[in-house]
């Protein structure tokens, strides 16, 4: 891969920058300049890391999202156990350079692939799993202070919507109410450069969020969008960052509520807590993600009471369920909310958990045509 | 065995019927009230019931001594002659030379013979030592040495006679000038006697000199010439193997332990291997000890008393245990309630116990251990290091202590070995000994030559080598020889290994039963993993480690008749633990400090590995000049490992470069695996020997 890299640049034509690629250009070179001057002064190249751990995170009641604190960890080049993590960070922002310079953007997987070699001299290749070069990314992220859209890396699309709204796709238009069962998959970058949003060609009232694609095929093909109409989106179990941005972008710039349809289990509550305050890994884009305003419809654990499900649809939770569970309920933003206290403890006290999906032992359609419409019309969520 | 069973049925029979009262009504209800009949009467059975002669009885229960199967037996006839050629040189003075033949007949028939240079065996000895059983000189007295009983070697006759028909061959010499003996023996296992087949009865002289040489020759008698000593042909029923449980695994511990031992051993494919002894010195004679009130038991307590003559308790006592003073005697005869000058003769059953019990109940000092011969920790190292290809070896005697009244000493000597020797092979060296083997395939010709390599690593490398199994060493291409030289230098053949126990009892090795013997229990139940090692739990200890843990006592406690496994007491078990922690200890500080001085090198390695990759990133990014930023970081480098090597050492001693000068303390011998003399087998060194 290096080798041939060499070959093919030259024949590229020089591309324009954007004034956005042309800020983070500007910190990719400042961060190979600091090198260049600690190897002339015979000092240690280092690079500051934002610490991205639950100890540099702290929760804002003010903006009620997750912010990151002003911890640092230093990555040394010269330090036994960081000498290959810093090799790592400096070819990965060497990696996103040549992806500014030509004005292309790749997939993590891409960048992987273009940086993965084997050191010269040494059975050793750069890096050998995706996921190693994944951190590095993230890395280079809160040190560059761009994100990753601005590095020119998306994830793999996942996640979809429908509903009545039109938006634009790089110049394309999309009418998410014409989208047939698949929906339309909503891209990894979502930035106002890629996709339009305009208010003029929105009709939805709110938008609601399920947690899978199983349950948002459900909702789709009963057409719920349409007889309420709203925005329909999923995130696939936990929601990639492109759904999670979207959704922040629908919801500031439309001004559209959110609802989510989640599993009563701890895993469903942190897909909330997710989306309503961010996550403790890209707490640094919490501003740009959070919906602190996000509701949570369901499902509850008084609903296996209040729906009348059979017994054979109860999970029972297992020890690392109990313990997750106790964990987010000590979360600062769970913690001096008593609905939420109360239902947590009421699951806890169920012993037992349960799926969107056992609502359909009622009747398929239960979720769509009883189940939301009833919580919607009596405005019966947890905040 | 069968008839004493009769024996005590019969009176059972006749009580049956009417022993109680609810038996015998449910026996007359089932045969209507008549008594069973008798099959057969007192006095007919009296017919059959006669005397068994031992020899009977171990050729029906060979299993007993050792010869449950082929493979076993061949090894065991093999310990027991060397064993006895061992004992019978150093109980004469003189250095012992072994030479053990062994040489397939015919499909699963194998002629062993064993020679050594001992003093020789006066004429008529030689038929009742070879052809009786109980016949030896050890079984009654108590002080250290091999053999216990005089069973071995004749058992191991008669397991030939008996398996192959061929008689037992011995010839021996007592000095240049005397006629050496010739005898052909087979064992009458009925009466437990000799039986000479050649001379008429008598066995041959073979005249000194130039004559006795021609007649051997003529004759076909194997011997090696030696001015004294003993040679033992056996051909018997057996299995050759390799590997665990071997007659070579069994040689090559025996030079381990015993390095004033020349062993030659020229096995059924004609590999010959020698061992060389590493010392001149031959082990302290040990001396005879008479036993100590502890160790003895209420029976012999009686037989030493009948069998002593007239004489007061208290003279009894001191003269006839160790460690025994007058005041002790007094101490013990007062406790017994018995005067301590009542005469043995007239000391009743019911006092005997008393004087039993007394014993136990008495403080008496422990016995003398002078009487046990150690092999010391030097002669352990040079041993391991002359067998054991290795880098790192180190050795612990404990002092002696007791066992119920038994006194006995625990040695363990450690060989830690880094690299193979296969990798450390120049390539000049291996086309070498490619071209002096005579190993019909490149599998065998890396498993003969390479000391402990067993058959499943020469299997990786042949593999790796993406050679044929079956291809001949002497027609390997070129091509072929690079690609066995980089196999061999890759394949990890320390991968999985797991820690090698050897034990020994009185410097004897012992090859089965090791998960019953204290030994491996001690060894499984320490923390290695404190000293550096890997272990799972419950298991032996992985990594390139051989150990060696020698039990030295006047009695040594064995499990079962076949002295195979050393039984558990707490003393020993205790001693045995003190002496794997001594060499645990050194070989974790030698584990530590190398780790030290590995991460040293790599520390600086590991830098230059990356510079590369970060200038060419850098410059990528900004333009800079690689070749210039990259001498830059260079230079960085080498002054921060530069700082870091000397912050590292404890001492502020600049640290020490090579693991072999490590300065470790006595006990402990480091060499440089690559110069080891014991890790190749070259074919060579041994055609100069004799050979028959």
């Amino acid at each position: 891969m290096a080798k041939k890299r060499p070959a093919t640049t030259p024949r590229k034509p020089k591309v324009k920058l954007t004034p956005r690629d042309k800020k983070t250009m500007a910190r990719l070179t400042g961060l190979a300049d600091r090198v260049v001057t600690a190897a002339n002064a015979r000092r240690d190249p280092y690079v500051d890391i934002p610490s991205r751990t639950l100890s540099n995170i702290h929760y804002s009641p003010r903006k009620r999202i997750l912010e990151m604190g002003n911890n640092k960890n230093r990555r040394q080049l010269f330090d036994l156990s960081q000498a290959k993590a810093y090799m790592r960070t400096v070819l990965v922002a060497s990696g996103c350079k040549q992806l500014l310079d030509q004005g292309k953007t790749t997939s993590l997987r891409g960048l992987y692939y273009m940086l993965k070699h084997t050191i010269d001299g040494a059975k050793e290749n750069t890096f050998d799993e995706q996921n190693e070069c994944d951190t590095i990314i993230e890395d280079v992220e809160v040190l560059l202070n761009s994100i990753r859209e601005e590095l020119h890396l998306y994830a793999e699309n996942r996640g979809a919507m429908v509903g009545n709204i039109t938006l634009r796709d790089r110049g394309d238009v999309i009418d998410c109410s014409r989208m047939g069962s698949g929906g339309y998959a909503i891209p990894s970058i979502v930035e106002p450069e890629v996709i339009e949003l305009s208010r003029k060609k929105c009709d939805a009232k709110f938008i609601l969020h399920v947690e899978k694609g199983t349950v948002w095929q459900r909702f789709n093909e009963d057409k719920f969008w349409e007889k309420h109409n709203c925005i329909l989106t999923h995130g696939a179990g936990q929601p990639p960052r492109g759904v999670r941005r979207m959704l922040h972008r629908l919801h500031n710039e439309l001004k559209l509520p959110i609802y989510c349809v989640l599993d009563n289990d701890p895993w469903g509550y942190y897909i909330y807590s997710v989306l309503k305050q961010g996550s403790i890994n890209l707490a640094f884009e919490s501003q740009r993600m959070a919906v602190p305003d996000a509701k949570y419809l369901g499902l509850r654990s008084i609903d296996f009471e209040r729906c009348d499900l059979s017994d054979s649809v109860k999970i029972a939770l297992n020890d690392n369920d109990k313990k997750r569970a106790k964990q987010i309920a000590k979360y600062p933003w769970f913690e001096k909310k008593r609905k939420w206290q109360s239902e947590i403890q009421r699951m806890l006290k169920n012993d037992f958990k349960l799926e969107v999906e056992s609502l359909i032992s009622k009747d398929i359609s239960y979720v769509t045509e009883v189940y939301v419409p009833e919580r919607l019309e009596a405005q019966d969520w947890l905040d | 065995m069968a008839t004493a069973k009769r024996k005590k049925k019969a009176p059972l029979k006749k009580k049956k019927p009417g022993s109680t009262k609810k038996r015998a009504a449910s026996s007359t209800a089932a045969s209507n009230g008549a008594a069973p009949k008798r099959r057969t009467t007192a006095k007919a059975m009296a017919a059959s019931q006669r005397d068994i002669s031992v020899s009977e009885f171990f050729a029906k229960n060979r299993h007993l001594l050792g010869f449950d199967n082929p493979r076993k037996a061949l090894l065991t006839t093999v310990k027991e002659a060397v064993d006895n050629s061992l004992d019978a040189c150093e109980e004469a003075g003189i250095l012992p030379e072994i030479w053990v033949h062994i040489q397939q007949t015919s499909n699963d028939r194998y002629k062993v013979g064993i020679q050594d240079n001992g003093p020789g065996i006066l004429k008529k000895q030689i038929p009742l030592i070879f052809g009786k059983l109980l016949y030896g000189s050890k079984f009654h007295r108590l002080r250290q040495s091999r053999g216990q009983q005089g069973i071995g070697i004749s058992a191991a006759g008669m397991y030939g006679v008996q398996t192959t028909g061929k008689p037992v061959k011995i010839i021996s010499k007592v000095s240049v000038r005397k006629p050496s003996h010739y005898y052909e023996i087979q064992i009458d296992t009925k009466k437990n006697q000799p039986k000479i087949l050649n001379g008429k009865g008598d066995g041959v002289d073979i005249p000194p000199g130039d004559k006795g040489t021609k007649y051997i020759e003529k004759h076909g008698i194997e011997w090696v010439d030696q001015p004294h000593g003993t040679r033992v042909t056996i051909e018997l029923q057996a299995k050759f193997v390799r590997g665990r449980g071997s007659v070579g695994e069994y040689l090559e511990q025996t030079a381990i332990a015993n390095p004033h031992v020349t062993l030659h051993f020229l096995d059924s494919d004609d590999y010959e291997y020698d061992y060389l002894r590493s010392t001149n010195a031959l082990p302290k004679e040990p001396k005879e000890i008479k036993p100590h009130p502890y160790g003895i038991e209420l029976g012999r307590l009686a037989t030493i008393l009948e069998d002593s003559e007239r004489m007061s308790l208290s003279e009894f006592f001191r003269t006839k245990f160790s460690r025994v003073t007058p005041a002790v005697a007094k101490r013990i005869c007062q406790t017994a309630g018995v005067s301590t000058r009542s005469n043995t003769g007239k000391v009743g059953r019911s006092e005997v116990d008393a004087l039993y019990q007394a014993i136990q109940k008495t403080k008496i000092s422990n016995p003398s251990t002078d009487c046990i011969c150690p092999i010391g920790e030097d002669l352990i190292l040079k041993g391991l290091h002359h067998v054991v290809p290795a880098e790192f070896y180190t050795a612990a005697t404990r002092p002696p202590a007791v066992y119920r009244g038994n006194p006995f000493q625990i040695e363990v000597g450690l060989a830690y070995g880094g690299s193979a020797p296969t990798q450390n092979v120049t390539k000049d060296l291996l086309n070498e000994l490619l071209e002096e083997t005579d190993a019909r395939t490149i599998r065998q010709f890396l498993i003969h030559t390479f000391n402990g390599l067993g058959s499943e690593s020469a299997d990786k490398i042949i593999k790796a080598a993406a050679l044929g199994t079956r291809q001949a060493p002497g027609k390997l291409k070129p091509s072929g020889v690079e690609k066995l030289f980089s196999a061999m230098r890759n394949v990890n053949i320390s991968d999985g290994q797991s820690m090698e126990v050897m034990r020994y009892a009185n410097r004897v090795p012992l090859q089965f039963q090791q998960a019953a013997c204290a030994v491996t229990q001690m060894v499984v139940g320490t923390n290695w993993r404190s000293y550096g090692l890997g272990q799972s739990r419950g298991s032996l200890p992985r990594g390139p480690v051989s150990l060696m843990v020698h039990v030295a006592s006047v009695w040594v406690p064995f499990t079962s008749e076949s002295k195979e496994a050393i039984a558990n007491y707490p003393e020993i078990q205790k001693e045995i633990r003190l002496g794997l922690q001594a060499v645990g200890r050194k070989l974790g500080m030698y584990l530590r400090r190398r780790l030290r001085v590995k991460q040293q090198s790599d520390r600086r390695e590991v830098f230059l590995r990356y510079l590369k990759e970060v200038s060419t990133a850098v410059s990528e990014i900004n333009g800079a000049k690689q070749a210039e930023l990259y001498e830059q970081l260079v230079k960085v480098a080498k002054r921060r490992t530069a700082e870091a090597d000397v912050k590292l050492d404890d001492r502020g001693r600049p640290m020490e470069e090579k693991p072999a000068e490590m300065n470790l303390g006595d006990n402990v011998l480091i060499v440089d695996p690559s110069t080891h003399a014991a890790a190749i087998n070259r074919a060579s060194s041994s055609e100069d020997e004799p050979e028959e």
